[in-house]
């Protein structure tokens, strides 16, 4: 089905509702799902979050329209509630860690393909080699600290090694920002910054509320680092969207962007079950986008195609491993680094970051002290053998 | 529910050769495997225990009588302040305990009105009691228990709704019990499996508790302490046969 934004009216706000049977239905299955379908559930949370924040916002800037968005948010509420549900209760918090991180990696890899703009692809493929990097730290802490592999999570479909590696990844944050996509910018380049953004809202906010529940030390420090850089990857993604836009401008371009999402989510998904989710909540979003559609004309007075061209959806994620890219990047672009909205290679590394990192960096690395050492191994380091392990004395 | 058979478990190497082999080259080029070295983060976790404050304090007597009794123990060299903290512990794990066998009571029933439970063996000391009773029993026995801390604690001049460290830590311990035997997807075998767990820790805390009630000079206290044993001792034999019943059964059930 070929969906156009500027047509297709989906199901009107007032129908949908879901009782709390709804939104707590049967989670997937961390074993037996394929890993992808985990990817789609929390990519689509995070989006869900992104746009209950962006009307929040819009809620504090818009005297006209504050009925309809609080309407819309109380559905987009118990959406997002219906999806982050599906993670099962045998995830451990540090599980789910795992699963975030292989979403942020296979989702930004497609992505970094996908955009158009070669100075934005290139800031994706640059915040693609952190959160890779990330992955390999908390599998080395999965293994070391709860004897678990995270391949049992990630299914053979991403790579666990280094690469930029987390202890570089504080920047002052003056080089945390990029350059913002202009007006004429295509409906995909929008689309694409807005959807990193809410991805890596939602890993810095569970990273900040789960950190403090682990007991062990070095797992608090972990996550207290990385929540740091996501933090920083929020400003990165953030500063790419166009600051001139009006909040209800933001309003279309989020429902836009949650409509081609639980598309390509519905062209893709192999759980049907899941799959049936994924079509009623893009039934839902194609309302909410006409509620956006109609505040956008009667409020603003503009046309909703100065926004979404053509109304045509921009090619989907392709949610698949994207191995071979991400390699590609490894290998080439871990070097870089950035000079305000610049990158650039090391040496040449804005000043006032270094100054930075020396500080957090000042009595240790926790990304560096938890996987030194460690590379993967199907079933664990231990499948090693009782070979001799150095220790603290 | 469902029963749980073999079927497309995609977690392990063996099922995606073809990344895992991926996986092993890029191990090659970016992350070969050398001698293991945790030093640096066990050292970072050693200054961490010395920097690191007690988890919490053992309230203090709430009674004149239990303070002089505490002092008068002290004196004859004891620590009264442990088998108050101890004491604590097992108040916060009966009263889990009451709630889990709640959680496994709601498991078999519904499994039974949907006729998928099997015949389970009915312990020697049941006196006939069936399954239901006798499960319904030791939900009560833990409730017993329970309350029957609480007067301990109270006797002893201590509050029993205090949560002292080592029930603070033991409530941490038993944290996946509760996540096993509530989870709608687990059979009841892995429910009791998760009950065993409670119930072999229950009975060594029990050990525990009377030998430290006996050095304290309690001897009522100890041989409450032994009744309450005796019956965690048929939880912990009943919960056993049980487990080994299902799961030791010729054909699959959704039970286990």
């Amino acid at each position: 089905m070929t969906i156009n934004l500027l047509q297709d009216k989906g199901m009107p706000l007032e129908r949908q509702g879901m009782s709390w049977k709804d939104m707590v239905g049967k989670p997937i299955s961390k074993l037996d799902d394929d890993a992808f379908t985990r990817v789609r559930a929390i990519l689509m949370n995070g989006l869900e979050l992104d746009s209950l924040r962006t009307k929040q916002v819009a809620l504090r800037c818009s005297a006209d329209a504050r009925v309809q968005l609080a309407q819309l948010m109380r559905v987009e509420q118990h959406q997002a509630t219906t999806i982050n549900w599906l993670i099962g209760g045998d995830h451990s918090p540090l599980e789910t860690t795992i699963g975030y991180e292989q979403t942020a990696i296979e989702v930004t890899a497609a992505v970094a393909q996908l955009e158009p703009d070669p100075y934005l692809a290139q800031g994706y493929r640059y915040a693609l080699l952190e959160d890779f990097d990330h992955l390999y730290r908390y599998s080395a802490l999965l293994d070391r600290l709860e004897g678990k592999d995270a391949n049992n999570i990630t299914q053979g479909y991403t790579d666990i090694v280094p690469a930029r590696p987390t202890w570089e990844h504080h920047r002052a944050p003056e080089h945390d920002l990029l350059e913002p996509y202009g007006p004429d910018a295509a409906l995909a380049t929008k689309l694409h910054a807005l959807t990193l953004t809410g991805g890596e809202y939602q890993t810095h906010d569970y990273y900040m509320n789960i950190g403090p529940l682990f007991a062990d030390p070095v797992a608090r420090q972990l996550y207290a680092e990385i929540a740091s850089v996501e933090s920083q990857h929020i400003t990165h993604y953030g500063s790419m969207l166009n600051p001139r836009e009006t909040p209800l401008e933001k309003l279309l371009v989020s429902e836009a962007c949650e409509v081609w999402n639980y598309a390509g989510c519905v062209a893709q998904e192999t759980n049907p079950r899941i799959r049936a989710v994924w079509e009623r909540f893009l039934d839902y979003e194609l309302g909410h986008l006409q509620v956006a559609l109609q505040l956008f004309k009667d409020v603003e007075r503009r046309d909703p195609a100065e926004v979404l061209g053509d109304g045509l959806l921009p090619r989907f994620i392709e949610f698949q491993s994207q191995r071979g890219f991400v390699r590609h990047v490894v290998e080439n672009e871990t070097q870089l680094r950035k000079a305000g909205t610049q990158f650039v290679d090391t040496p040449d590394e804005g000043e006032s970051s270094l100054a930075y990192r020396g500080v957090v960096n000042a009595a240790g690395s926790p990304s560096r002290n938890v996987s030194a050492t460690w590379s993967w191994t199907p079933g664990t380091e231990l499948t090693r053998g009782a070979q001799a392990v150095k220790r603290a004395a | 529910m469902q029963p749980t058979t073999t079927g497309r478990n995609r977690t392990g190497a063996a099922t995606a050769e073809d990344g895992v082999r991926a996986m092993l080259e890029a191990n090659e080029r970016w992350a070969p495997a050398e001698p293991i070295d945790t030093t640096l983060a066990e050292a970072d976790r050693g200054i961490y225990v010395i920097e690191a404050d007690a988890i919490g304090s053992i309230p203090q007597p709430v009674t004149i009588q239990g303070m002089l009794k505490t002092g008068f123990d002290k004196l004859i060299g004891e620590r009264p302040e442990m088998l108050m903290d101890k004491i604590g512990e097992r108040i916060a794990f009966e009263r889990g305990g009451t709630r889990l066998y709640d959680a496994l009571i709601v498991k078999y029933h519904t499994l039974v009105e949907g006729g998928e439970m099997p015949d389970l063996p009915v312990p020697l000391e049941a006196d006939g009691a069936d399954v239901p009773a006798t499960l319904g029993r030791i939900r009560a026995q833990e409730h017993e228990h329970f309350l029957m801390l609480s007067e301990v604690m109270t006797s002893l001049g201590g509050d029993p709704t205090a949560q002292t460290p080592c029930a603070d830590v033991t409530g941490v311990a038993s944290m996946g019990l509760m996540q096993v035997v509530a989870d709608p997807r687990t059979t009841f075998a892995q429910s009791l499996n998760a009950m065993l767990m409670a119930e072999l820790a229950d009975n060594a805390g029990w050990e525990l508790l009377i030998s430290l009630a006996e050095q304290a000079g309690e001897t009522d206290i100890a041989q409450k302490f032994q009744r309450a044993m005796a019956e965690e001792e048929e939880h912990l034999a009943t919960v056993k046969s049980w487990l080994t019943a299902l799961v030791s059964a010729p054909t699959a059930t959704v039970a286990a």
